[in-house]
């Protein structure tokens, strides 16, 4: 009995005083950011309540102790204040940017579901007329989905190589399903392939160019995808000799992403560069800052 | 009347599927006579005009010529029957339609039923539809909404390539003597194009002329205000340097 009675009131007197430390800091930060101004009013109004209710004395004391605390640590409580504003507004900054980058890494890795019932089709087609054919396309079909689709993504490094391998796979594809009308040419140096790149944004590219410059064209023709470094810049260039860049249409949602992705991952420093070849059909080109690894 | 001895046409720019289009209706309808295939609707349509057949079976998506293109060539002398691999519009647009559609790949049992249906068909003239093609094709081109004929691209000579600016990537344009500056977040070029000619050209929702000599994003304005002067100041986005508002275009932002 004793033992609960002396428990209980160690546990009251234990938040009484957190209750204190709480309300006395609550006052030291309002002391902090109080204006001077406002401070007077205050201490005008106590000193006429201690008057009126003959507590003179205490009145003082608040007086006092106040006056003191403003001037010796207002200051540095004042800039640690508003220095922690500052960083939960940053932070909030930086949680906006993930969450955006979320969304659009998320947005960039829907697969195009005509591109997936068109790749069925034909799988489907082949294993009656010709099966090996058929195990191939299927293959570089799940090849594909491994990496474009997002949850399946997660963990694997987003460096050149992967995008390269990734759109391989699509292009094999693309050429088995548009035959001659399709010839893929690849220029990206073995060395450049562990360099970091961002997931989807080759692959936007290429589809693309497929979709607006070369499947529109009849006799079809060549896509060429090109690495290079260049003072410290890494150019990842997407090149079709298709029906080129009809300068009426919309640019659309895939470069419109790219770009945003790439000014909130490196700034000014990236940027996605469009041309059109005197030669005609279109070339794409992104440059950002060449970093040899990943975590470089 | 209806003939014994039927003729069709395919086309479809992956010969895989044209292959599994014929092999199907070979067992389906063994006295169809494909008379010929065709990788686009440009081929398709010159080889109906040569072989004259009964029914043309057309793919969607092709390219130059897609297959309700072809169609509108093709239908008061042929019957119809789209084939595509997926297109929500274009099988909504179908369900109620005297246009047949088959989806990659194609089943047996599904063909039971165009035959099945083409058979009455084919005693009959083939029925007028151009007005469900209009709307097919409406419903086809990017779900429809397609906004005027505004310029969504700048080009730019740079050295030996013509560079190509989307709109959307333009954060304004000013008028500098002979030429146009056009001002992005990165870059600076120069068009030969002039104010005017780019102010009649590009979508007036997109782009505000606010000066005589400046053409603006909309969607890139951060702020308006006036200067110690009393003139009307715009603040873009990405952009240190704050704008002019002349006299003339104040009206511009009288309701923000």
């Amino acid at each position: 009995m004793v033992a609960t009675q002396i428990n209980r009131a160690v546990d009251f007197l234990r938040d009484a005083v957190n209750e204190a430390s709480v309300l006395w800091w609550r006052f030291f930060d309002w002391l902090a950011m109080v204006e001077w101004r406002q401070l007077y009013l205050v201490w005008f109004l106590v000193l006429a309540f201690g008057v009126g209710f003959q507590l003179v004395d205490p009145a003082i004391w608040f007086i006092m102790i106040s006056l003191g605390v403003k001037v010796l640590a207002g200051g540095k409580r004042r800039a640690e204040l508003m220095a922690k504003e500052a960083d939960e507004k940053a932070n909030v900054a930086t949680l906006e940017r993930r969450l955006m980058e979320a969304k659009m890494a998320a947005l960039q890795a829907q697969v195009e579901p005509h591109f997936l019932f068109n790749t069925l089709a034909l799988i489907g087609q082949l294993i009656e007329t010709d099966q090996k054919e058929a195990a191939r396309v299927h293959a570089h079909l799940v090849e594909y989905l491994r990496s474009s689709l997002p949850q399946m993504r997660a963990g694997a490094g987003a460096t050149l190589g992967k995008q390269v391998e990734l759109s391989r796979a699509y292009l094999a594809i693309m050429q088995a399903r548009m035959k001659e009308r399709l010839a893929v040419r690849w220029e990206v140096p073995d060395f450049l392939g562990s360099s970091p790149f961002p997931p989807m944004m080759l692959q936007t590219l290429i589809e693309n160019a497929i979709k607006h410059g070369l499947e529109p064209k009849v006799e079809g023709g060549t896509i060429t995808v090109r690495a290079h470094v260049e003072h410290a810049t890494l150019h990842v260039d997407v090149c079709d000799d298709g029906v080129g860049i009809d300068p009426h249409a919309g640019e659309g949602v895939g470069l419109a992403n790219i770009r945003e992705r790439l000014a909130l991952l490196y700034g000014p420093q990236a940027e996605l560069v469009i041309e059109a070849p005197l030669a005609g059909g279109a070339c794409a080109s992104i440059r950002l800052p060449y970093r040899m690894t990943e975590d470089g | 009347m209806s003939p014994a001895q039927p003729t069709a046409l395919i086309a479809d720019d992956e010969a895989p599927m044209r292959d599994q289009l014929r092999m199907r209706l070979q067992e389906a309808w063994p006295e169809l006579r494909i008379v010929a295939e065709a990788a686009n609707g440009m081929e398709a349509v010159a080889l109906a005009e040569q072989h004259r057949p009964d029914i043309a079976f057309l793919d969607i998506r092709m390219p130059g010529m897609g297959g309700i293109e072809a169609a509108r060539q093709l239908y008061p002398r042929c019957h119809i029957v789209f084939a595509t691999a997926y297109d929500q519009y274009a099988v909504d647009a179908f369900e109620q339609g005297a246009i047949d559609y088959l989806l990659k790949p194609v089943t047996r049992e599904r063909l039971d039923t165009t035959r099945e249906r083409l058979g009455k068909r084919l005693a009959r003239a083939p029925q007028d539809i151009g007005a469900q093609l209009a709307q097919l094709g409406h419903l086809l081109r990017d779900g429809g909404a397609r906004r005027p004929n505004y310029l969504r691209w700048i080009q730019a000579q740079v050295g030996s390539s013509l560079r190509m600016i989307s709109t959307r990537e333009v954060l304004f344009f000013q008028s500098e003597d002979k030429y146009t500056r056009v001002q992005t977040a990165t870059t600076e070029l120069l068009i030969r194009k002039t104010l005017k000619e780019l102010a009649d050209e590009l979508d007036p929702d997109e782009f505000w002329r606010i000066h005589r000599s400046t053409l603006v994003r909309v969607d890139v304005i951060e702020e308006v205000s006036r200067d110690l002067r009393g003139r009307q100041m715009v603040k873009l986005r990405g952009w240190p340097e704050a704008l002019e508002v002349s006299r003339n275009n104040a009206h511009l932002f009288q309701q923000m």
